[in-house]
């Protein structure tokens, strides 16, 4: 059974879309190649110009003179993509392969960054064309000499990314990463049981042992690291000693009361009623307001500021099918293929120009397209998942859970 | 006379040639299980033995050392054994308590259905071992069987999940089939006129369980032990899923140590002492198996 069988099923049995982070950390048990081929063969036969979905530029003249249209040079075969589980629009890569002939589109995932550098750190160079990490991983793995720098008039779509994502701390120059799409960390609120507000990380924290053994929390230290930093006004990225020590204190306090530490399966918690409270992403949990019985849950953006990710394209060292793998990054920036994979993810894109043909229910979403006097308060990460002290108390915290 | 002595001659030098032969055979016969043994066993051990002494890089990862302060950090944290110790202990006890009558059912009572048996016991491993757990999701969950004992007991917020009994029942179900086979195998080869003889020398039931099928049954239940405690041990899927995160043990993290931390000296420091706490209770698990039966060797193993 493939990842892609099993994501399937696991998004049956739960009843919401499993994406991004979604996929259980078993990654190395559960192996992780996952052809998306057998999907593709069907697309592939039809012409491409007669699946008007499919090829880009027939529908808006403004992006007509950017987007390739079938590649008169073949681009290859094959295309190697590592990525978060679900990341990608299913009928966007089917589109793909049709427009560009690429029989052999394989998927594999993982479950999180330090577990792409990982594999890579072993050794797993020249086997991925494609992937994904958040944009604070990035330089490391520049530095490793793990990526290589875009040649970005191979990607003219690149010119319809918002100003706002570019020249930021990870890549000033912006020439190895293209920005993919973006989200906050939240807190998921299930009002019919919850009456209180939870609109800032304080009274997250202050609230917990009221909702003892209800409070889920995904399996990512990133992400929780911000929910005592910034209830104090610190800076998410702290690394002092002090207000680390603080930090750990109310993380520990907060231990006892924890449900779950779960990446995979929160929303599902939240819609059981499992769990009333969340420290989650905003992906999994926004699908569940449209359902009747869910209906009362709301994802907020804690006002006392709170971190956002932005996932970015990469092109691997040793990428051994290049000339697809920049194929695929001008494609997928292309807005109206953009679009699709804004609603098919419910994350926020940095595509200007695809907003044009965001469902309009996504695209006037605060929660997704985040108002500006919000986003001011929002605050990028950095990689600092080898920092002894957080390591510790990540350990700590982790192995205090429910007890 | 020398027709004799070059026929013998032959024969010694045919000897030594089969000899040759024989040897050369017996090593391409264990070159497969050698090469396997060498390739997947020794080097990564010697790997982790060799990581577990340097010192971490950087970015994460390893950087040549010579240190042993990786094992005085994995052994100022002894919290995830001791969990993972009394987890793969306990889960062996109940593996074996309901291998035993389950097996000696199949054994003894199976008569001509003993085949079907055997093939309900395997079916299960024809579904991915992940799909399984994940069903315990539902079966365990507030839709399930929480649900019913709680609504029963009056208490809305009970539940199985996210604790260590959800954790046992997992474990029980994913390794049973380790146990009963092994035991089955045994008690299946066990001569009835055993028991018989213990009847008519006027033993009693359990008597005759006792000193008659349970020490014929011994290296079944020894190596069955064994192979349910060993994976227990470094377990890591099922108390994630089940145990919902709660439940922390040496596996979750070495997963951690690993995937999170990237600090790979540390976890194979934990790696190495997991392997050495394995050898030091299987050691006296086999010993205190075999205590007084010296002249039976455990070759079921």
């Amino acid at each position: 059974m493939t990842d892609q069988e099993l994501g399937d099923y696991l998004r049956r049995i739960s009843g919401t879309k499993v994406n991004r982070r979604g996929f259980l950390a078993a990654g190395g048990l559960a192996a992780s190649a996952a052809a998306l081929a057998a999907c593709g063969n069907g697309a592939a036969s039809v012409a491409p110009t007669s699946a008007p979905t499919a090829a880009p530029g027939t529908v808006a003249p403004s992006t007509a003179a950017a987007t390739p249209t079938p590649a008169p040079t073949s681009v290859g075969k094959d295309l190697f993509m590592y990525n978060w589980s679900d990341y990608v629009a299913k009928d966007n890569i089917a589109a793909f392969q049709a427009a560009f002939g690429v029989d052999n589109f394989t998927y594999d995932t993982f479950a999180s960054n330090d577990e792409l550098l990982t594999k890579l750190q072993g050794g797993a160079t020249g086997q991925w064309d494609v992937s994904a990490p958040t944009a604070e991983f990035v330089p490391a793995m520049r530095d490793q000499n793990f990526i290589q720098k875009l040649d970005l008039t191979r990607i003219p779509n690149a010119k319809y990314i918002d100003p706002a994502f570019k020249g930021l701390w990870w890549d000033p120059t912006n020439e190895w990463q293209l920005p993919k799409d973006w989200g906050t960390t939240g807190i998921a609120v299930r009002t019919k049981i919850v009456k209180e507000p939870v609109t800032t990380w304080k009274e997250f924290l202050d609230i917990a042992p009221k909702y003892s053994g209800r409070i889920v929390i995904v399996d990512s230290p990133g992400d929780v690291f911000v929910a005592p930093l910034k209830a104090r006004g610190h800076s998410l990225n702290s690394t002092d000693p002090a207000e680390l020590e603080q930090a750990r204190q109310d993380l520990l306090a907060l231990a006892p009361h924890v449900l779950a530490l779960d990446s995979d399966q929160y929303a599902k918690k939240l819609e059981t009623e499992e769990a009333v409270l969340g420290l989650v992403w905003t992906g999994n949990v926004l699908p569940l307001r449209d359902k009747p019985k869910t209906a009362d849950i709301v994802y907020n953006i804690p006002t006392d500021g709170t971190l956002f990710w932005l996932d970015t394209w990469v092109i691997l060292a040793g990428a051994p099918h290049l000339d697809a793998a920049y194929a695929f990054l001008n494609f997928i920036h292309d807005p109206e293929v953009q679009a699709k994979e804004t609603d098919f993810n419910n994350y926020a894109t940095p595509n200007d120009e695809a907003k044009k043909y965001v469902d309009p229910k996504i695209l006037n979403d605060p929660a997704i397209f985040v108002p500006d006097d919000v986003v001011a308060k929002l605050e990028g990460a950095k990689d600092l998942s080898r920092d002894p002290t957080r390591i510790a108390i990540w350990k700590e915290f982790k192995s205090k859970i429910g007890s | 006379m020398a027709t004799i002595a070059e026929g013998a001659a032959r024969t010694r030098s045919g000897q030594r040639s089969r000899s040759l032969r024989q040897g050369a055979l017996t090593g391409l016969l264990l070159l497969p299980a050698g090469l396997w043994y060498v390739i997947l066993l020794v080097v990564p051990l010697g790997i982790v033995v060799i990581f577990s002494l340097g010192k971490t890089a950087a970015r994460g990862g390893y950087a040549p050392g010579l240190t042993l302060d990786n094992y005085a950090a994995a052994a100022a944290e002894p919290g995830p054994f001791v969990t993972s110790l009394w987890l793969a202990i306990a889960g062996t006890i109940l593996c074996l308590l309901l291998a035993l009558p389950l097996a000696y059912f199949v054994a003894t009572r199976g008569g001509s259905r003993k085949a079907l048996f055997i093939v309900l016991l395997v079916i299960p491993f024809w579904t991915s071992f992940l799909i399984r757990t994940y069903a315990w999701l539902t079966i365990l969950g507030p839709d399930g069987l929480a649900g019913f004992i709680g609504d029963a007991i009056g208490d809305p917020a009970f539940r199985i999940l996210g604790t260590p009994v959800a954790v046992l029942i997992g474990v029980v179900y994913g390794y049973l089939p380790l146990m009963i086979f092994p035991i089955y195998v045994t008690i299946e080869r066990m001569d009835r006129t055993l028991v018989e003889a213990s009847k008519d020398l006027g033993a009693g039931r359990w008597a005759t369980f006792r000193q008659i099928t349970l020490p014929i049954a011994l290296p079944g239940l020894i190596t069955g032990s064994i192979l349910v405690f060993i994976p227990l041990m470094g377990e890591y899927v099922i108390p994630a899923i089940l145990g919902y995160g709660r439940v922390f043990l040496i596996g979750n993290l070495l997963v951690l140590q690993f995937l999170e931390a990237r600090d790979w000296p540390v976890g194979s420091a934990y790696a190495v002492m997991l392997i050495m706490i394995m050898l030091v209770s299987i050691s006296f698990y086999l010993w205190f198996t075999s205590r007084g039966r010296k002249s039976r060797d455990v070759s079921v193993l």
